[in-house]
């Protein structure tokens, strides 16, 4: 029963450590009080999937659904909060986006080590791509579920004269 | 309001909303909704990370259009959250155009975080990262003190206004640096566990997400532009971060190497 407890309690460990860095830096990006939360509880929820990938697949793969979720999430609390969804995203993202893997993609590009390079930059590019993959989907369901939005509110107003040319 | 004055309006409201971190996309329908809540017609922009377009027709059938260049590129989620509901609010009627503009005005002197509050905001962060990424306690520590110190360093180099490049340099250097000299002194500690938490601070890891964002949006210039900020920052760290290991080795091994 212990050793169960214990189990579970280091799978939270991660998660909980992602959303406390989520909440230093949704400070730094000029969150506020509800906002910083509701963002750390994104990126926990996007990094415990994260986690619960099987680890022999691509990690471009396993991001994505940690995208689809965060970004899910981030639709609904900007719906609740009615606040603009990139409010969430971008915060609950920051510990899933590759911005290590683009320093080190550099750093071997610096040392001459071109192979691992270019290994390390694709990869990179791919990770980026998975989560902005992610996002565009969770936000396309968004959008045909809701349409609050500038966005959606410009699209019923007549703002050209010869609608059909556009 | 004049149409040219709108025109003016419109144009700053987007500017605001780039300079703070709000997608292309996002800026491109603040300035149409504003534009067109006040009768406008027309309305077109094209925004990039560096600049944006904006025309429309006004009530006289006269063509406008202006031109804003983008300097500032920061990060400010409650400034974007702002300047939208100020532009919904307009086109459900709801605010007149003079409340719009004091709205603004008042988003546009809205203060950043006092230093203090980011200098902890940086420890933190950097320490949580350094967990995350499988460091230690010890590791933990020294990251969240190096992250303090290296967001006196960032809004110092702002305050001087050097170039964005530069600034990033200097940051991987010292993030190499400090941990090297604290490894040193003494301190028990897996260098790369710390150095990935306080770098966590300076790499483009959401603005190569949005740049790819922005492409997948169908914004392909605004794309290319961010990826390529994305890509020079990071270059720029690692960069100073290379330099300093190599000058590091340098000095011990008393120019032998």
């Amino acid at each position: 029963m212990n050793s169960q407890l214990s189990a579970i309690l280091s799978q939270l460990r991660e998660p909980l450590f992602a959303g406390l860095a989520t909440s230093a830096f949704s400070v730094l990006f000029g969150l506020h009080s509800a906002d910083v939360i509701l963002a750390s509880g994104g990126s926990a929820l996007g990094w415990a999937v994260l986690q619960a990938m099987p680890a022999s697949g691509s990690p471009a793969f396993a991001t994505f659904f940690a995208a689809l979720a965060a970004g899910f999430y981030a639709e609904i609390a900007a719906r609740v909060r009615r606040r603009p969804a990139t409010l969430y995203m971008i915060a609950s993202i920051i510990p899933l986006v590759p911005g290590s893997g683009m320093y080190y993609t550099m750093l071997s590009s610096l040392e001459g080590n071109t192979f691992r390079s270019v290994e390390l930059g694709l990869s990179t590019i791919m990770t980026a791509f998975a989560i902005a993959a992610g996002l565009a989907i969770s936000n396309a369901f968004a959008r045909m579920a809701f349409s609050s939005t500038v966005q959606g509110i410009l699209k019923k107003k007549k703002i050209f004269k010869n609608p059909d040319k556009h | 309001m004049q149409s040219e004055d709108l025109l003016l309006f419109a144009a700053d409201a987007s500017r605001l909303m780039l300079e703070s971190g709000g997608e292309t996309y996002r800026a491109e329908y603040t300035a149409m909704g504003i534009i067109v809540s006040q009768g406008g017609t027309e309305a077109e922009c094209f925004a990039t990370s560096t600049g944006l377009m904006l025309s429309f027709s006004g009530e006289d059938g006269k063509v406008r259009s202006v031109v804003r260049r983008i300097k500032r590129h920061g990060m400010n989620l409650e400034k974007v959250y702002r300047i939208d509901n100020m532009v919904r609010h307009l086109l459900l009627g709801d605010i007149d155009i003079e409340e719009a503009a004091r709205q603004l005005d008042e988003v546009e002197r809205m203060q950043d975080r006092p230093t203090w509050v980011r200098m902890i905001a940086s420890a933190f962060g950097a320490g949580w990262f350094s967990l995350l990424f499988k460091g230690k306690t010890v590791d933990a520590l020294t990251a969240a003190a190096m992250g303090a110190l290296l967001s006196i360093l960032i809004y110092e180099f702002q305050r001087l206004k050097l170039p964005g490049f530069l600034s990033s340099f200097a940051g991987g250097a010292f993030a190499a640096l400090a941990s090297l000299v604290a490894a040193y002194a003494g301190l028990s500690i897996n260098t790369d566990a710390v150095i990935i938490g306080v770098i966590m601070l300076l790499v483009p890891g959401v603005a190569i997400t949005n740049a790819i964002r922005d492409t997948i949006a169908g914004d392909l210039i605004a794309g290319l532009a961010r990826g390529v900020d994305a890509v020079i920052t990071a270059a720029a760290i690692s960069a100073g971060a290379g330099g300093a290991y190599a000058l590091w080795h340098l000095l011990l091994s008393g120019g032998q190497a």
